[in-house]
């Protein structure tokens, strides 16, 4: 369990792993110390900056979802995301006869050219 | 909180904030003008930051209107202590032009204590740079009598 387990491309050592972490956590807990615990509980210095507005409570109104940097790409393929959802039922004979259509399509067309 | 600890090497090095409260930008651009390398306030050991949880020098530009007034506040209360107000033209002196306006609730001073004045409209770079100075000083002036007050004591 605790052995050096090599892969070929590199090694893997749980014990070094673990001194790592501990080392990092000593580093952690150090700078973590030298912050200030004078400042005043229970008053606004507690609150999270919000850009000076109210703290939502609801977290969604918060956070930014992660999809929300792919917007302008789904914003501009709209109409054809439109198509494809128009298109698409769930069904699993109708995604493997278009599968099969496709296919088909792209074999003449191979042929063709 | 230990006051003296903290006036001994808060001077050194002010981390500055800023709050637009209804300017018309004409002090912005002079603020973000200390910050160019013609006057860089970086060499005096101060700089922007983006957060009042990181700031001890409060910079307020603008009258106040209503809608700023409890941002105002909130940002004010959110600075860790001690903590220096500096109000930079004069709209947030006195209201300046705007000072009869119905939707002010400023000048500054009538939101939050003000510890430094810097007039002009907009004023230039080295008054405010000026300005951020005498806020040292006022932390500097506040860290002697807290020792004059020890002393006393002891």
């Amino acid at each position: 369990m605790w052995g050096v387990v090599h892969t070929g491309f590199g090694s893997w050592d749980a014990l070094a792993w673990i001194l790592f972490f501990g080392i990092a956590a000593f580093f952690l807990l150090w700078f973590r110390s030298l912050g200030r615990s004078d400042y005043k509980k229970g008053t606004d210095q507690d609150e999270i900056f919000w850009s000076s507005n109210v703290v939502p409570e609801d977290g969604a109104h918060i956070s930014v979802p992660a999809d929300a940097a792919y917007w302008g790409f789904r914003k501009g393929m709209e109409p054809f995301y439109k198509g494809l959802v128009g298109m698409h039922t769930g069904l699993a004979p109708d995604i493997v006869g278009w599968y099969v259509v496709v296919v088909a399509i792209m074999s003449v067309l191979i042929l063709i050219v | 909180m230990n006051l003296a600890k903290y006036l001994e090497i808060l001077p050194k090095s002010l981390w500055v904030t800023t709050c637009n409260s209804g300017s018309c930008n004409g002090c912005d651009i002079e603020i973000v003008a200390t910050i160019s390398p013609r006057y860089d306030i970086e060499r005096l050991g101060m700089k922007l930051v983006g957060t009042p949880r990181h700031a001890d020098v409060l910079v307020v530009t603008g009258p106040v209107t209503k809608f700023m007034t409890e941002k105002l506040r909130r940002i004010y209360h959110q600075m860790p202590d001690p903590k220096v107000v500096v109000v930079v033209g004069n709209c947030g002196a006195s209201g300046d032009v705007f000072y009869k306006s119905y939707n002010l609730d400023g000048p500054v001073d009538r939101i939050i204590p003000v510890d430094v004045y810097v007039h002009g409209c907009p004023p230039r770079p080295e008054a405010i740079i000026e300005g951020v100075a005498k806020a040292v000083l006022k932390l500097e002036n506040l860290k002697a009598s807290l020792e004059a007050k020890e002393e006393a004591v002891s």
